[in-house]
């Protein structure tokens, strides 16, 4: 790279290598008062990329709620913190890995695994599950099965030799991943509250020390790449794939954790995305210092290798940590034991730069600032054509199909209805003998082990939905939030914060950016009201790839795609409640209230092939009442059952709650008069993200504890409708309905 | 005999991950007074110990094969003299693999005929309760456990699955719920169904079901306890 010349006359070129926008360009070399040399902006390029500055969305993300009273550190660190009581905090973040992943699937997926979890134990926390959100292309193209089966493997890979169970997470396809697949990571991790560790401490004196793998060409320029779109010659951009090694960061984990626990570490940071250069600058700036980096001490695995590209290597399972000197010797036997390396390569200092030295000399000087405060955009903004487009649906100007059990049979057996099992069945769930409900089923729950927790446990999910955010993107935002919470809620447990995983196409497209402003908007919306404040996050931009269409190049991109992943708390794990049904003879209620909107929905989709209508808005008033509703029948014990109405509708929500119970295979008979509301049969079937739940209760229950679910609902002002009983073999709705369970089971556990 | 009294030791290798849970599991649910065993621990003798526990996890990150170089650690050494001499000797999962590689267990294992890795309930039955690790259980009991592994296909020449047949050192067989030995569930294409096997002394034992993650009701299954209950019963009667 060193050989790259980046005179202005090439900035051209220069720009193409280093992802740099020609102003940018200029302004480097005004901060820096000369063109920048190879090393330079390779910095530059690294640190004022979209992945590691933010810049197009920096400004939108300082509006989301961020504080409440469990959240003890927000966003800003390698991940957020919250307080669980009894002296224990959870630490959580979710993280994309799409770029790579498209690229070379197992290593780019088990990388993003390895990353998550570096950013968790980094802050003194012991990783203890992880959960997954993918993306995948139409399910019948070519490519998917690939892409699917490789990205499994590649976080199973990670995970389970890790030794972090993987509880949950999502598989969506949509033919708008065709080109760019979503790989987003989550990890959470549970540490003692005065055994958090930060980048910020560093003090003057103290010495920077380098552990873990040695600095290879791996990843080389990752965090710019990742900040662009894709053309049609992908290859080229393989060697920009980290590598992982899960045995190594294993290693490291219990390294590390060790020297935290002997309070030897005053400072550290994952050498992720910029790998030595984002974790020097970022150190050094948080904690209002400079450094002194000493090139010639960078643990290498080959001599070929320029200081540019030390500093922008992006090998896996590398840290950078700060200590007092006085600690180093005890800090070195902690990481000889675990086999690593562990080696002195710089300095703390008073003034806020970075000194670079190579070959024994000064080589370069850097003022922090300079570097880490890179640009800050307001995109310009355009509410997107297509949106003109999408108007509320008018269900009449559709003729009722023939045969609706025809329709309930391909919406259970779409792929992304369809179950996951052989998904979940590769990751290691079992391990940490936490899990208390696992993966394929709401939320995860999970209890603490090894602390004065007792019987209180923790829940996590993670959901997204891009096809309704593309139809309307304040809703979709808000959604995001919303069905995490009513899965949370549905096991009992109460909503506590968020983290969130930007993924959406260019940012320099004014309609993309309206999409984001507007998906964000819901999100806040949601966040506020549900009182679950963002504690930290991950946008990924530039999901779109360049295709050659005969002669005209088009661009590819994703539909806008904000997940989020929720972390809740329960107060006993042994109270928490399943969506399944539980036996035969149990009365099936609707808790809640039905809107028949069949807008965006999968049946329009699947039946008409046309989709583009307008959905649902939430009313999140109702919704936090709706949610405090049914906690409060969940933890009086009433509920057998509880599973909130998502994609598919009523039908599917029916259906899975009678064949994914363990033991045996039920069904349901279900009465219900929907010409009362004047909605036609498929409505009341199909609608979905309905803001409603369908529970079960034991037909038994007394008359005063009938009573007493009547008061909770009137209470909060919430209908609660018998509609029928959970039956066995057989799946009918009033007389349109009349499937088999076993034919139904059959089908949707075979598609994937 | 209190069950405090009762010393285990756990042998922890780099990769390791299942050391922690068995620890757990010893300690709280069963009362016993645990302690791990670093893979470069000088203690020659493992004397002290009423029992050896081989965890499962990646120990050296399964290169080369899962288990070849942990068997050939230094603390493998003691831990063969250890079980020549009588001592019992439990290997789970991907300590099972480094008995079969440190040739105190005959046989290999191969890759799981999915070619994936599997995490999953399954239903074991017990074919023999003459062993210290069984002998709390009744002859066909069924158990219920996960299993989590990419290489658990166990695999031997014609001559070692007879002497096993022939020794009654086939310990637990892959079953449905009902008990059945079924193809349909043999989770990994284990020749015969085989879970668990011990040497023909009884006294040491590998299997790749995890009991350390089915000792709780909470987490769907008791039933692994039943495996330390063994234990415990065999050194308090012996």
């Amino acid at each position: 790279m060193d050989n790259v010349s980046a005179k202005k006359n090439d900035t051209k070129k220069t720009e193409k290598l280093f992802g740099l926008s020609a102003e940018e360009y200029s302004k480097i070399s005004e901060l820096l008062g000369h063109e920048p040399d190879a090393f330079e902006l390779g910095i530059f390029s690294a640190m004022w990329s979209e992945h590691c500055s933010y810049k197009s969305s920096k400004v939108y993300l300082k509006t989301l709620p961020t504080e409440g009273s469990k959240v003890l550190i927000g966003p800003g660190e390698n991940a957020g913190v919250v307080d669980f009581g009894d002296g224990d905090v959870l630490v959580f973040k979710m993280e994309s890995h799409n770029h790579p992943s498209f690229i070379e699937p197992f290593q780019g997926s088990a990388t993003g695994v390895g990353g998550i979890m570096r950013d968790i134990f980094t802050m003194g926390a012991r990783p203890v599950a992880n959960l997954n959100s993918l993306r995948f292309g139409s399910f019948s193209h070519p490519r998917t099965p690939y892409y699917l089966s490789e990205v499994v493997k590649g976080i199973g890979f990670y995970g389970n030799c890790m030794g972090v169970p993987t509880v949950g997470g999502e598989v969506v396809f949509d033919e708008c991943y065709n080109d760019n697949i979503l790989v987003n990571a989550f990890t959470i991790g549970i540490a003692k509250k005065d055994g958090i560790f930060l980048s910020s401490k560093c003090e003057e004196g103290n010495i920077v020390v380098y552990v873990g793998s040695s600095t290879g060409m791996d990843g080389m320029h990752g965090a710019t790449m990742a900040s662009e779109e894709f053309d049609l010659k992908k290859n080229k951009k393989r060697s920009t794939v980290q590598v992982g090694d899960p045995f190594t960061e294993k290693l490291l984990l219990e390294a590390c954790l060790e020297a935290m626990e002997k309070k030897l570490i005053v400072s550290i940071q994952d050498m992720g995305a910029a790998g030595l250069t984002s974790s020097s600058f970022e150190m050094a700036d948080s904690s209002g210092k400079g450094m002194i980096i000493n090139l010639d001490a960078v643990p290498l695995r080959t001599s070929e290798i320029t200081p540019a590209e030390m500093m922008l290597s992006e090998s896996q399972e590398r840290m950078l940590l700060v200590c007092g000197r006085d600690k180093f010797d005890e800090l070195k036997a902690v990481f000889d034991k675990w086999g690593l390396n562990c080696v002195e390569v710089g300095e703390v200092i008073k003034e806020k730069e970075i000194r670079f030295f190579y070959k024994s000399k000064p080589y370069k000087t850097l003022g922090v600032n300079t570097v880490v405060k890179g640009p800050e955009y307001k995109r310009p903004v355009k509410k997107p054509k297509y949106l003109n487009s999408v108007k509320p649906l008018n269900i009449d100007n559709y003729k009722i199909p023939e045969n609706i059990n025809d329709a309930a049979f391909k919406i259970i057996t779409h792929p992304n209805i369809a179950s996951k099992k052989s998904v979940f069945t590769q990751y290691d769930y079992t391990i940490g003998t936490a899990t208390i409900v696992p993966p394929g089923f709401s939320a995860a729950v999970l209890r603490v082990n090894g602390s004065g927790a007792g019987k209180k446990g923790f829940l996590l999910n993670v959901s997204g939905n891009s096809k309704y955010t593309y139809l309307d993107p304040f809703t979709g935002g808000a959604l995001a939030v919303t069905e995490c919470a009513r899965n949370i809620t549905a096991c009992g447990g109460y909503p506590a914060a968020i983290t969130d995983c930007l993924n959406f196409a260019s940012p320099e497209d004014p309609e993309v950016m309206w999409q984001f402003v507007n998906a964000l908007e819901g999100i806040k919306s949601a966040a506020l009201k549900l009182n679950t404040p963002v504690i930290s996050g991950n946008v990924s931009f530039y999901n779109e790839t360049a295709k050659k269409d005969g002669d005209k190049t088009t661009v590819h991109k994703i539909y806008p795609t904000p997940v989020i992943g929720m972390l809740g708390f329960i107060d006993d794990v042994e109270k928490a409640v399943t969506p399944y049904f539980k036996s035969e003879g149990d009365e099936i209620y609707i808790l809640g209230r039905l809107s028949g909107n069949l807008g965006g929905s999968l049946y329009m989709d699947l039946e008409y092939g046309n989709f583009m209508q307008k959905p649902s808005e939430i009313d999140l008033d109702y919704e936090i009442r709706l949610q405090n509703c049914l906690r409060s029948l969940i933890n009086k014990g009433f509920l057998k059952s509880a599973s909130d109405i998502s994609e598919g509708g009523i039908f599917v929500s029916l259906a899975e709650s009678a064949i994914t119970c363990p033991n045996q295979t039920l069904g349901f008979a279900v009465n219900c008069d929907t010409s009362k509301s004047g909605v036609r049969i498929e409505s009341f079937l199909f609608s979905e993200f309905e803001q409603a739940f369908i529970i079960s209760v034991d037909k038994k229950l007394s008359g005063p504890q009938k009573t007493a679910v009547s008061e909770i609902c009137a209470e909060y002002g919430i209908k609660l409708e018998k509609i029928g009983d959970v039956k066995k073999g057989i799946m009918k709705i009033n007389d349109k309905i009349d499937l088999k369970s076993d034919k139904i089971k059959e089908g949707y556990f075979s598609v994937i | 005999m209190n069950n405090k009294k009762i010393k285990a030791g756990i042998t922890v290798f780099p990769g390791s991950n299942c050391d922690a849970d068995v620890y757990r599991v010893l300690n709280e649910v069963f009362g016993l007074s645990a302690s791990f065993i670093w893979h470069k621990n000088k203690i020659k003798d493992l004397g002290g110990y009423d029992f050896i526990v081989i965890p499962g996890g990646f120990s050296y990150g399964d290169y080369l094969r899962s288990g070849a170089l942990a068997a050939r650690s230094p603390v493998m050494e003691y831990v063969k003299d250890y079980a020549y001499k009588g001592g019992i000797v439990l290997g789970i999962c991907n300590g099972f693999q480094i008995l079969l590689e440190a040739g105190l267990l005959s046989g290999v294992m191969l890759t799981n005929d999915s070619l994936k890795f599997e995490c999953k309930d399954v239903y074991l039955k017990t074919l023999n309760t003459e062993t210290p690790f069984t002998c709390a259980l009744k002859k066909d009991s069924l158990l219920k456990m996960p299993i989590a592994h990419h290489d658990g296909n166990y695999f031997a020449e014609k001559k070692i699955i007879e002497s096993l047949n022939h020794k009654n050192t086939v310990i637990f067989k892959y079953c449905d719920e009902n008990g059945a030995i079924t193809e349909i569930s043999n989770p990994n294409g284990s020749m015969y169904n085989i879970a668990g096997i011990s040497n023909e002394n009884g006294n040491i034992m590998g299997l790749m079901p995890h009991p350390e993650r089915s000792s709780e009701k909470i987490l769907g299954s008791e039933d692994g306890g039943y495996i330390f209950q063994s234990i415990i019963k065999y050194i308090k009667e012996r």
